[in-house]
């Protein structure tokens, strides 16, 4: 289903960008980052609009807590589709799909909502790890195979 | 509208143009006459887009229309040789007016009035002539003065006008009057608007005329007649105004279109077609303000096209158009936001300009697959040479239809120089221009990442275009966000691009700076080659050319290696590198060892060095830069003593800079401004590495370093992450070793001068000068404002303005100075007292430095005494009010407080105006007293009412006391006051005065007398009656009543003889006023005063 998974910090620092790409030449990867770095244009947008949404009445505040984490699809190119999802500490999980290719045009929407909390519980189990910096990249082969597997297990 | 580049591609101006009815205008001669000039500016100037749809032409005699052709009666056997033809737009939007409009200078009143109409029918007529066959309307318009009135009401010129208009054989409706004196606005607008009409009319007709070709046509032959018939009424519609119809008739033709079977050789025909169609749908629909619909009808159309690619060869045209499809319909809608049409963040017009660019990149992949064999134009005859009729057909082959090409040899030359024309074509700069268009709307729209993404693809198509200056400015900015945000990957990447430019460019500063900043551990560069980096520094250092960058185009390097030897050996010698602000391979942190400073200490700033590259770095020179308020000094940082070393990867370097602070600095902050490492090859040219530190940018990067603990990272790097830059420190003056010894009585009492003795005890090792001591009071929270209730003196009695100060020239080494200061305060309350002392001290160093100290001391005041005050008649008994001169006794009572013996000196009672004392001679009974704690000093004054005051008094007087403490005998007496407080004063219309005994033998007669005296003007009339008791006999009027004159007064006279010893009770008179009774009460009372309530009766001794 997915092509790339990406996690990025609270101030908008990659902390881990995963792709299966049929060839991991630095062109793919290259695509792959800008393709999640400006998918950071439109998380950003939503995450202003809600907030001035909530800002206007305090009493909202709770509302805002209890906002979906899960933002839907960000915008989509001819040849992809990307997802947020904002974590309440201000991690952003990105989720790009293909929509050249059958099992990812089809996607449905709670598929991929689906998918980006299993992602979310598998960055919260992985900075779990004492020895993990928070703020560092997330360098760890653990994390790395779960959610490659994510990625190919919701085909 | 945002200029569009301009290719083979670009669309006709008159498709592109908004289209307008068009009237012509007859008659009006604008050169020579001054009123036709006014009214064809008022026609064509200023077209805002309120006004009609409408294009006004003017037209002369010798404009010639275009003829007619002839009526087809059959399309049995026509056979159109193309869909669109190219003149027939120009031919409707400025060869054929739907209306021509003759204006005529006539006066209805005008003498020759019959030889002017005929004239202008005649005109009328050369104009019909002119476009015969066309239906053509035709308009009159009478140009008037304005004087006369208008047809309607006047009815020569109702008259004339009917005969003009049957000379002309027009309509009456078609008949207009412009006066032009004045107004000539308004009745332009109103012409213009029946133009406007009388033109829809004509269009409308039009399309009924092309309507009824339609049922001669047949699918087989004609699908190109359907394709232009439903344009050409869709572009009527559009020129009659009517945008949903026309839309109906583009979207017929559309469809259409899309029906025609497509060969390679008419593939660029439809595609050509099918985007000016699409361009009038999209056009349409954004003004019916369907944006949504517009964006649709734009994805179906390229949809459709996508894989209609024609002939390989010519792969690139077809990228080509699909580009131009969306950069059109990009500035379509620019064109609607700009008209008010509201658009976000996914969905703006910067989109469709990306596409357009990421389009022609193909097309310049497609011409570089398919174009390798085209290196020179093919040979004359120029197949491009030939005039084409329809749209989108090839010159070589206009009108052919058939499928096959019929002239192998002529198509090939055309497809060769179709092929030489697009090698020959610049992309880069159709690229960048379009990359241009998008940036500026993704700008506009909130998305700063993808600007910057286009930002670097349009810094590509520079450094492919070979413009390498403007390639390294876009990337050196760009490099600046990713930086930032760490995005390194993508860092690198422009990183790398952006060396490679600046080596191309030559252009030392940014290349130096870029290398460097490429051997950042966070950047990474193609093949690893780091080491490669690090000599290419070295190289520039030494001033020589560098080693070129991989993946260059080997075009450009010749003249890099031009440039290079140009400037290797000139200006810029200095290079200075911002390393705060890139990501570098040397890592510098720096700290004060103490966040304070005393001014005679040295100061201490560590700095840390690590180098994150392997290499071996050979350190020219290195300065540490402190700023304070008043100067900016630099210090060199050495190692062993040589300002010269050397460092190496793996270790974290520690230096430590040492430096004394000046006096000025004294109470100010020193700031840790810079750390520059330079690098030298003793050769003219120097990189000077500076580290800006700026104290607001590190609490942002501040990792606790406890969480370091548990990182897996070589030892050294966690020595170096954890240590936390200081960057300021406070200077604060030197400690002062003078002691101070402070004696006085405390506590003070309210109100008397206190001395204070200080003694100042020179600790220090050397004499000091100029002390300066400055006493000051200080407020504290239960005497907050000390200065307005206490004064400081240094003699007393006499008030000093404070604060003190006592100047001394000086004290020299283990000596002492002492000095006495008073202090009086009315408040009881503790008061500090602060005593700073500053002083010159010259030390072993040559400065002299200044030290302050601040001693205070606290004085807690209390009262010395209290007074209470009781009030008795003259029987001392106790009373609560007094009568107008009648005279009580005052006692004040003194209770001492003050752990102190007094002496009280003197004490007097100072009366107000309604009292006076009784006594002409006034001694205080406790003159000269001693009395210590706890006593109580009574006195007593006499005193008496002299008249009831209007209001009641607050009190009676003030009791000032003098006193001084007994111990001190110099010291002056202090006087105190307290107030005494009232007594109620009442009057009485009488006064009584009774003389009897105090004491009387038992049966012995004694008299007894009472005087009752009037006080008032009037007289008084009294009832008495005499109370006797058992213990009296007594002789004299019992039940009587009296007159008192005024202010005159009655004896009374009884004798009374006692029955029983002991403390008796004596008679007692008791009154009434006969009359007034409010007085009652008064006069009962001071009878009841006055008469003694016992008398003590001695028993009689039989001797």
């Amino acid at each position: 289903m997915a092509v790339c998974v990406a996690v990025i910090g609270k101030d908008n620092s990659p902390l881990y960008i995963g792709g299966i790409g049929t060839d991991s030449s630095t062109d793919n990867e290259l695509s792959r980052q800008w393709l999640v770095h400006t998918a950071l244009d439109a998380l950003e947008e939503r995450l202003v609009s809600s907030n001035t949404n909530a800002g206007n009445a305090p009493a909202n505040a709770a509302r805002t807590d209890l906002r979906d984490l899960y933002l839907g699809l960000l915008y989509s190119t001819d040849t992809h589709k990307i997802y947020g999802y904002v974590t309440n500490t201000r991690i952003k999980l990105v989720l790009v799909t293909s929509s050249t290719s059958p099992s990812g045009s089809n996607i449905r929407d709670a598929e991929v909502r689906t998918a980006l909390r299993r992602l979310h519980a598998l960055y919260a189990d992985a900075i779990c790890n004492p020895f993990h910096l928070p703020g560092d990249q997330i360098t760890s082969s653990k994390f790395d195979k779960q959610v490659k597997n994510l990625m190919l297990n919701n085909v | 509208m945002a200029t569009q580049p301009s290719d083979s591609t670009e669309f006709p101006s008159e498709i592109i143009q908004k289209s307008l009815a068009l009237i012509g205008l007859s008659g009006l001669d604008t050169v020579n006459n001054a009123i036709h000039k006014a009214i064809w500016d008022a026609f064509s100037n200023n077209r805002r887009p309120d006004r009609a749809s409408v294009k006004f032409k003017l037209l002369n005699n010798t404009f010639e229309y275009p003829v007619v052709k002839p009526k087809r009666n059959s399309y049995e056997w026509y056979i159109p040789k193309g869909i669109l033809k190219k003149n027939w737009i120009h031919k409707r939007i400025s060869l054929i007016p739907a209306v021509i409009v003759i204006f005529y200078d006539m006066e209805w009143n005008d003498p020759q009035c019959n030889e002017k109409i005929i004239e202008c029918a005649s005109r009328v007529q050369s104009i019909r002539a002119a476009v015969e066959g066309h239906a053509t309307r035709v308009a009159v318009v009478i140009v008037q003065s304005g004087l006369s009135p208008p047809p309607s009401e006047y009815m020569l010129g109702a008259e004339r006008a009917q005969t003009l208009c049957s000379a002309c054989d027009i309509q009456s409706k078609s008949l207009f009057v412009l006066p032009h004196s004045d107004h000539l606005m308004g009745y332009i607008i109103r012409l213009e608007n029946d133009f406007y009409h009388i033109a829809q009319n004509y269009y409308h007709h039009e399309t009924k005329n092309i309507k009824q070709h339609r049922d001669h046509l047949n699918k087989t032959t004609h699908q190109y007649l359907f394709v232009r018939h439903q344009f050409k009424l869709g572009f009527l519609n559009e020129m009659k105004q009517d945008f949903s119809t026309a839309h109906k008739h583009y979207m017929h033709a559309y469809n259409n279109l899309l029906e025609t079977r497509q060969v390679d050789t008419n593939i660029h025909e439809i595609r050509t077609v099918a985007g000016y169609v699409n361009y009038k749908l999209c056009k349409l629909l954004f003004a019916l303000n369907l944006p949504r619909d517009a964006i649709a009808q734009l994805k179906n159309h390229i949809e459709r096209y996508k894989n209609r690619i024609g002939p390989t060869e010519l792969l690139f045209e077809h990228y080509a158009w699909i580009a131009r499809q969306y950069s059109a319909f990009g500035e379509l809608f620019d064109e609607a936001i700009r008209a008010g049409l509201p658009a976000i963040q996914s969905q703006h017009p910067g989109f469709y300009y990306q596409y357009a660019a990421q389009f022609t990149v193909k097309r310049r992949q497609a011409m570089r697959s398919v174009c390798c064999e085209a290196l020179q134009y093919p040979p004359p005859p120029d197949p491009m040479e030939g005039i084409v009729e329809y749209y989108g057909q090839r010159p070589w082959r206009p009108g052919r239809l058939s499928a096959d090409p019929h002239d192998p040899q002529k198509e090939h030359a055309a497809v060769l120089a179709l092929q030489y024309n697009e090698r020959t074509f610049n992309h880069s700069s159709i690229i960048i221009s379009f990359l241009g268009c998008a940036i500026s709307q993704f700008k506009t729209f909130h998305s700063p990442r993808m600007r910057k993404q286009l930002v670097v693809e349009m810094a590509n198509e520079y450094y492919y275009c070979a413009d390498y200056g403007k390639a390294l400015t876009l990337l050196t900015h760009m490099l600046w966000d990713y930086r930032r945000e760490k995005w390194w990957f993508l860092a690198s990447h422009v990183l790398n691009r952006a060396l490679q430019c600046a080596y191309l460019s030559a252009k030392i500063q940014d290349y130096i700076q870029l290398s460097v900043e490429a051997l950042s551990k966070d950047i990474q560069v193609p093949n690893n080659d780091k080491s490669r980096i690090f000599h290419n520094i070295m190289a520039v250092l030494s001033c020589a050319i560098p080693a070129q960058e991989p993946d260059i185009p080997a075009t450009s390097l010749g003249k890099a290696l031009e440039l290079w030897q140009n400037v290797i050996e000139k200006d810029p010698f200095l290079i200075s590198i911002d390393m705060v602000n890139i990501s570098s391979f040397l890592e510098i942190k720096a700290k004060f060892q103490q966040s304070k400073y005393r001014i005679d200490e040295a100061i201490q700033v560590e700095v840390y060095v690590r180098l994150t590259y392997k290499v071996f770095l050979q350190i020219k020179e290195a300065i540490l830069t402190i700023s304070s308020n008043t100067e900016t000094i630099e210090i060199p940082i050495t190692k062993d003593g040589s300002s010269k070393f050397s460092l190496e990867d793996g270790t974290v370097y520690k230096f430590l800079c040492q430096f004394k602070s000046i006096p000025k600095d004294s109470g100010s902050e020193l700031h840790i401004k810079n750390v520059s490492f330079i690098l030298d090859a003793d050769k003219k040219r120097k990189i000077v590495m500076n580290y800006k530190i700026e104290e607001n940018k590190l609490a942002n990067s501040f990792i606790h370093p406890e969480l370091l603990h548990f990182i897996n990272s070589p030892k050294t790097d966690y020595e170096f992450d954890c240590i936390l830059p200081l960057t300021s420190t406070v200077i604060v003056s030197r400690e002062c070793r003078l002691s101070m010894t402070i004696v006085n009585n405390v506590p003070a009492l309210q109100g008397e001068w206190f001395p204070t003795t200080f003694t100042i005890t020179n600790d220090e090792d050397c004499p000091v000068s100029r002390v300066i001591i400055t006493l000051t009071l200080i407020s504290s929270p239960d005497n907050p404002s000390p200065e307005s209730v206490t004064e400081l003196s240094l003699k007393e009695g006499e008030p000093q303005t404070q604060p003190l100060k006592i100047q001394v020239a000086q004290v020299d080494k283990l000596c002492s100075y002492s000095d006495t200061f008073y202090l009086k305060t009315n408040k009881t309350a503790s008061t500090t007292v602060q005593i700073k002392v500053s002083y010159l001290i010259q030390l072993n160093e040559t400065q002299t430095l200044e030290c302050i100290k601040d001693f205070t001391t606290k004085v807690t005041i209390i009262k010395p005494f209290e007074v209470t005050a009781n009030f008795l008649d003259l029987n001392f008994k106790q009373i609560t009010k007094c009568f107008v001169e009648d005279p009580f006794i005052v006692i004040p009572q003194i209770k001492i407080l003050s752990q102190w013996p007094l002496q009280v000196y003197d004490t007097n009672l100072e009366v107000v105006d309604c009292f006076q004392t009784f006594d002409s001679e006034t001694e205080s009974c406790i003159k000269k007293l001693d009395v210590s704690e706890r006593d109580v000093a009574s006195d007593a004054i006499c005193v008496q009412a002299k008249y009831k005051p209007k209001e009641a008094l607050p009190r009676i007087g003030l009791y000032n006391i003098k006193w001084k403490r007994k111990d001190s005998v110099e010291a002056l007496c202090v006087m105190s006051s307290t107030p005494i407080p009232a007594l109620t004063i009442d009057d009485c219309p009488i006064s009584v005065e009774v003389s009897y005994p105090e004491v009387v033998e038992l049966q012995t007669s004694v008299p007894f007398t009472c005087i009752l005296r009037g006080k008032t003007n009037i007289p008084i009339r009294l009832g008495l009656t005499v109370e006797g008791t058992d213990s009296y006999m007594f002789s004299g009027y019992k039940k009587f009543s009296i007159t008192i004159p005024p202010n005159e007064s009655i004896e009374l006279s009884y004798n009374i003889h006692p029955l029983v010893a002991g403390n008796t009770r004596p008679p007692r008179l008791k009154a009434t006023i006969l009359g007034d009774s409010f007085r009652q009460e008064v006069v009962t009372e001071i009878f009841e005063k006055n008469f003694p309530q016992y008398i003590f009766v001695m028993p009689k001794y039989n001797k």
